[in-house]
């Protein structure tokens, strides 16, 4: 019986080749049937959860906290040199040079990627403002988000930073960054349900073991995960929660 | 408790005595010289139940000015500054002792005597029900936040009987 493999629906679009070709490697390695699941949206990660047949999900750290405590999942391994970054930016020929130049009753375009918004909320304290202070215009894509920022209909936008990074050029130089997170600790996480019995242990070590290998590293470098992942322990799952936690209000 | 010794900047003159809940006490020597708070990052840290620094990030270790093996093992109260009255701390551990989130302001003391403020949050880690230790989380707080806080702990303070 085939494994069900979600990624969540944050990942930048060039990198869809690249997780097909993880997936294939992963049972190439592992000699477990694996089927990808790429939902479109957080609803539909969400609903397919829910379902209870997804046997491994590469989750963001925000929605990974309730696939741990609530779903029973296990965090077993993260991306080496890939946090989890967000970039503010607004048009290129904006009068505001800084966050603090943002006003109560600001308009901010965003997607539905929860942690974005969350990382972008906890860093416009900095500047006095609150969710209640910002008119949020919800978008489809990150291009989309752009495109609202270059017009001038929202004073900025917020983007996950691999996603800005992968603007056309033509598009980024029509934006100008006003702050990048550097955040480092939190991390997009390899999740795999306990129900599969034997099968997550092969799973967790073909993934282990991909970085520097003919087959795995192609895909890795394809992903933009090049050092590969390391393993994480149950403390470790439980310290990013407990992060994930304090950012949370 | 007993600290790694600071190494105060030129303009750290001023001489400040703390004492602490435990009885001990520690001669600092502060400067009014402010580090920015880094864009765009977090400071992140954990303790064991007594205090004691058992994590610290790139970013704290980098603000702080010790060397990680310095900070590793020490604590908390390491970074306490002279200004930071006695009961926004007391708050902070009844809070999080209690299995409660706790948030607040705090002004920071570096190695050499400057300062750094923070908006922290800290947590209990809970694991099979016990409190193990606490995770504690700083970020970039606003001017206006600080000016305000400011006021309020001198109030503390001088209740306290210290000087601010």
């Amino acid at each position: 019986m085939s494994l069900n493999f979600l990624i969540a629906p944050d990942f930048a679009p060039e990198r869809f080749a690249g997780w097909h070709m993880l997936n294939t490697v992963l049972q190439k390695r592992s000699g477990e049937s694996l089927h990808l699941l790429t939902p479109a949206s957080a609803a539909e990660q969400a609903e397919l959860i829910a379902k209870g047949d997804v046997a491994a999900v590469y989750a963001n750290p925000f929605d990974a906290a309730s696939m741990i405590r609530d779903a029973g999942y296990i965090a077993v391994a993260r991306p080496l040199g890939k946090s989890d970054e967000m970039v503010m930016a607004t048009r290129a020929d904006s009068p505001l040079n800084s966050i603090e130049g943002l006003k109560p009753g600001c308009k901010i375009a965003l997607t539905d990627n929860k942690d974005v918004k969350l990382i972008g909320l906890r860093l416009l304290e900095a500047a006095d403002l609150t969710e209640a202070d910002v008119q949020w215009q919800l978008v489809e894509s990150y291009q989309a988000a752009a495109r609202m920022t270059i017009k001038g209909e929202v004073d900025i936008g917020f983007f996950l930073a691999e996603a800005y990074n992968s603007l056309s050029r033509l598009t980024k130089t029509q934006l100008k960054p006003l702050m990048e997170s550097k955040l480092a600790d939190i991390t997009h996480v390899l999740l795999i349900h306990p129900r599969i019995g034997a099968s997550l242990d092969k799973l967790r070590d073909a993934l282990l073991g991909l970085a520097g290998t003919a087959d795995g590293q192609p895909a890795l470098d394809e992903l933009g995960i090049e050092q590969g992942f390391e393993a994480m322990s149950v403390e470790d799952g439980e310290f990013m929660i407990d992060l994930m936690d304090t950012l949370l209000s | 408790m007993v600290f790694p010794p600071m190494q105060p900047a030129a303009d750290a003159t001023v001489a400040r005595e703390h004492t602490y809940h435990d009885g001990s006490s520690r001669t600092v020597m502060v400067s009014e010289r402010e580090i920015a708070y880094p864009q765009g990052r977090l400071i992140i840290s954990r303790t064991d139940l007594d205090g004691i620094i058992t994590h610290a990030n790139d970013a704290f270790v980098e603000l702080s000015g010790y060397a990680r093996e310095d900070l590793i093992g020490q604590p908390h109260a390491i970074l306490r500054h002279p200004d930071m009255p006695r009961a926004a701390f007391k708050d902070l551990w009844t809070t999080v002792a209690a299995g409660k989130k706790w948030h607040g302001y705090v002004k920071n003391l570096c190695k050499d005597g400057s300062h750094y403020w923070v908006y922290a949050t800290a947590v209990p880690n809970v694991r099979g029900g016990k409190i193990v230790g606490y995770t504690s989380v700083r970020r970039q707080p606003s001017r206006a936040k600080i000016a305000e806080i400011t006021a309020t702990y001198k109030e503390w303070l001088a209740k306290e009987g210290s000087p601010a």
